[in-house]
């Protein structure tokens, strides 16, 4: 297969997560979201990486992953103090910042 | 119609059907059920792509890891609330359309690229290179990725613990 | 032609002394401090300086009329030779009033040591600085060489008059008739300024040397001379106080007596006249200004000298008196003889001087400045006889040196046919003569007012001044008419007549007014009913001053208010306001909810695609 057609695949599911990202309610449903952006841009380090030959892509991969697991285990910490105070995880009453 | 492209066009569909899966179901459980498919399938994209140590970790980490938290988090708070938790969408229409334009974006350059040269061959084993390249060119960053994961665990844990 | 010409550096001498006083003075605070001490040190400088000034005209000698009596050095240096110098001039007009300034000076500070025994110390000590700086002032009025050397110290005398008009500061007052007179003063400076630089700019010099020189070669540009010569008796006009700018003269005497005698009437005042003699060479070219000078002089006379028959206040009495004597000498310029007139400005000086210093011990008896509440002083000779002498002077009555004085100046006018300005000149005589005898006979020989005072104590330095200058005018007029023997050349032989007759008239009304009691003087104000309000009121013009100096001060605040609350605080409220409301409108972005912002990142992303497909094509 070509690299188009692996990139292709991972802009639709960037696109799809990032849709999810849009439209969900629930702040845990946005990290989910966020979760199959990075997944795609994985997707995309890593068919860079086998059709140049250059392990760097690899590594980085690997890093993300690591990082990404980290992200989700801050993140739903925070989701859960969140909801511990607020008694709500839906992104519309988080609205603290609002000018 | 070669056995690769058959194994490609299988893997991008269940792939697609997932992702689509996870953020659309309401139900959030199934939401988590329908990403642990699309991290999977993510997995065998890669060993498509002769990744098969990415796989492994893929599978370990996300599949594993990232799914076993979330699972953690849902379950604790449901039980907080004490309801299961239904997720609802809102403004899918401008969504939609925001992420149609986005794809639209990374696809024109993709119609515009050259097209690709065949993919070369590796030039060894790769699982032998990467560990070699962790403890050499990229020992620093592993060791900072070290760091990151000790502050985030210990961040978690801030956030998580309960009053008093 | 013959000039005499002293020593340039017993004239520096004579500048020197006063300013090393002051300094010493100024900066040395134990010994300003002290009273005593500061004294001292003052009168002993000026005292130096007046032996000083004396050797320079007895030294003097007669050189070539050609030669230039100033010694200069060079001060802003330019291309093509120094741009100005400066120096000292020591010409015969110079020396004698460096003699008038320090004797004036030395005698007025013996005086004022008894007068103002009263004052605290260190503020004594201040005046005594002042003093010093006054006389260096003054004398390097008097010595320079430049118009610019001349104007410096022409406002460093201006300053000196505001610093003793306004000694007690404390009394509103006197704070607010030092303003006036500073104010006042530099309407006419502005001229004055204007004047010399106009005369630079078409002739290339300030010095007067090279500009009489040039005047008598006639290499001057007449026609562009009479504007530049008008804006320079302007400066005249304010310091001499001079009909509009007299005004500030008669508030001057909130100072202490002894500064009135020295600066407004002895010396300062006489600045102006002496500006107009030194610059006579010059004026004589523009026989316009001359002529505006003597009418403006002549008036000033008679309007001073009619303000002064209503005057209750004796100090004020005196300021109109010198303002109409000031009168006398202008217009003895205006007629073409300012020799006339500086010989009347020294005279004048001595015999004013004696008048203040005689007013001050009857001030100092009476604790009051007002005539009708004075008298009973008949048996007390010693007080009244100097001041007697000096208005005798003053009232030109042979043989004192008023009468010769004015007999030369009413001669000169006579002869270049003013028929105007002598006439006024005339009945200025006459009231002069009648103000004068109004106060002897009020503040000294009429009944005693009020509660009967003890036997008056006068101190001994006071008196002793007085009947110094009483004896030196005394003399001078007996010098002038037995001595010097041509004190009638010029003028018919009817005209000293008519002026003993006037003063003799005029010392006559003012008896059976004011002494005998034979003409109610309310009568004779209802008769004279439009002049005698007119007077009081002092023809409005200190009314008129103080009207444009309000409504202009105000005016110019409103119009600045306006630019303040309007163009400022308007741009800068418009920005504000305009800044808050983008604030409002912008807050509207910020939702406070993720999503929206994912939305903006989404957003940027796609013109970062927009923009790279735009540029790769």
């Amino acid at each position: 297969m070509p690299l188009g057609a692996y990139l292709t695949l991972a802009a639709l599911v960037f696109a799809i997560g990032l849709f999810g990202v849009l439209t969900r309610r629930n702040a845990v449903g946005i990290l989910l979201g966020i979760e199959l952006m990075l997944n795609a841009v994985n997707i995309n380090l890593v068919a860079f990486a086998r059709f140049h030959a250059d392990l760097a892509g690899i590594l980085f991969t690997l890093f993300t992953i690591s990082i990404t697991v980290a992200e989700v285990a801050v993140g739903l910490a925070i989701v859960i103090v969140i909801f511990r105070v607020r008694r709500t995880v839906e992104a519309d009453h988080l609205d603290l910042l609002r000018g | 119609m070669t056995a690769e492209m058959l194994a490609f066009a299988g893997v991008a569909v269940v792939l697609l059907a997932s992702s689509l899966g996870v953020v659309l179901t309401p139900n959030l459980f199934h939401a988590i059920l329908y990403l642990a498919v699309a991290l999977v399938a993510t997995g065998v994209v890669f060993l498509l792509l002769d990744a098969p140590f990415l796989f492994g970790v893929q599978l370990l980490l996300y599949a594993g890891g990232v799914v076993t938290i979330v699972v953690f988090a849902i379950m604790l708070t449901e039980r907080l609330v004490g309801t299961s938790i239904r997720q609802t969408s809102r403004y899918l229409v401008n969504g939609a359309l925001v992420s149609l334009a986005v794809f639209v974006g990374v696809a024109g350059f993709l119609v515009q690229a050259p097209p690709s040269a065949p993919r070369p061959a590796w030039p060894g084993d790769l699982t032998v290179a990467v560990g070699q390249a962790l403890v050499g060119a990229f020992a620093v960053p592993l060791e900072l990725l070290g760091v990151l994961l000790v502050i985030a665990l210990l961040g978690a844990l801030y956030f998580a613990r309960s009053e008093g | 032609m013959t000039a005499r010409v002293g020593a340039d550096d017993l004239a520096l001498l004579v500048l020197g002394l006063p300013f090393a006083s002051f300094l010493l003075l100024a900066l040395v605070r134990p010994l300003r401090r002290s009273a005593p001490a500061a004294a001292v040190v003052s009168i002993v400088a000026m005292a130096l300086a007046f032996v000083a000034a004396f050797l320079t005209l007895q030294g003097s000698v007669r050189r070539g009329a050609a030669v230039s009596p100033s010694t200069t050095w060079s001060w802003i240096p330019a291309d093509g030779g120094p741009m100005a110098t400066v120096g000292v001039m020591v010409d015969e007009l110079s020396m004698w009033m460096l003699l008038l300034v320090t004797l004036v000076s030395l005698l007025v500070q013996v005086y004022s040591w008894a007068y103002l025994a009263d004052e605290p110390r260190s503020s004594l000590g201040r005046y005594y600085a002042y003093h010093s700086l006054f006389a260096f002032s003054m004398l390097g009025l008097v010595l320079s060489p430049t118009f610019l050397q001349m104007f410096i110290f022409w406002e460093l005398v201006g300053l000196c008059s505001y610093l003793l008009i306004g000694f007690w500061y404390d009394r509103p007052a006197a704070a607010r008739a030092a303003v006036k007179a500073f104010w006042i003063t530099k309407l006419g400076d502005l001229g004055f300024v204007a004047g010399i630089v106009m005369l630079w700019s078409v002739t290339g010099t300030f010095d007067f040397w090279t500009l009489f020189t040039m005047g008598s070669m006639g290499t001057l540009p007449v026609e562009a001379l009479p504007p530049i010569m008008f804006l320079i008796y302007l400066g005249a006009v304010g310091k001499s106080a001079q009909f509009p700018l007299h005004v500030w003269l008669p508030d001057a005497m909130e100072g202490p007596t002894p500064v009135s005698a020295l600066i407004h009437a002895a010396t300062m005042v006489t600045a102006g006249v002496f500006l107009v003699t030194r610059a006579f060479p010059l004026f004589r070219l523009t026989p316009d200004v001359l002529t505006l000078m003597a009418w403006v002089g002549a008036c000033t006379a008679l309007l001073a000298a009619s303000m002064a028959c209503v005057e209750a206040d004796i100090k004020r009495v005196l300021a109109y008196s010198t303002i109409s004597q000031l009168g006398y000498m202008m217009t003895a310029a205006g007629a073409g003889s300012p020799e006339a007139g500086f010989l009347h400005l020294l005279a004048h000086g001595v015999f004013k001087a004696l008048l203040f210093l005689g007013a001050g011990i009857v001030i100092h008896v009476f604790h009051t400045n007002d005539v009708f509440r004075m008298g009973g002083l008949r048996r007390q000779a010693g007080v009244w006889l100097p001041f007697l002498i000096a208005t005798l002077a003053l009232a030109g009555v042979w043989p004192l040196p008023g009468f010769f004085t004015k007999e030369a100046i009413l001669a000169d006018v006579l002869e270049v046919r003013r028929w105007g300005p002598f006439v006024l000149l005339a009945v200025t005589a006459f009231l002069t003569a009648f103000y004068m005898f109004r106060v002897v006979f009020l503040a000294f020989f009429a009944r005693p007012h009020g509660r009967r005072h003890g036997e008056p104590h006068v101190p001994l330095a006071m008196s002793a001044v007085c009947w110094l200058l009483g004896a030196l005018t005394l003399a001078l007029g007996l010098q002038q008419a037995f001595l010097s023997g041509h004190h009638e050349a010029g003028g018919p032989r009817w005209l000293p007549w008519l002026s003993l007759t006037l003063a003799g008239a005029g010392i006559a009304l003012a008896w059976a007014m004011y002494h005998r009691g034979a003409i109610a003087p309310a009568r004779v104000a209802a008769l004279l009913g439009p002049i005698d309000w007119m007077a009081r009121r002092r023809y409005g013009l200190d009314a008129l001053f103080a009207g444009l100096y309000r409504g202009l001060l105000l005016a110019l605040a409103r119009l600045i208010g306006w630019i303040d609350r309007y163009l400022v605080d308007g741009v800068l409220n418009v920005l504000s306001a305009w800044t808050l409301r983008a604030g409002d409108r912008l807050r509207g972005l910020q939702t406070g909810q993720p999503q929206d912002y994912v939305y903006g990142v989404a957003f940027g992303a796609l013109l970062l695609f927009v923009l790279a497909h735009w540029r790769l094509r």
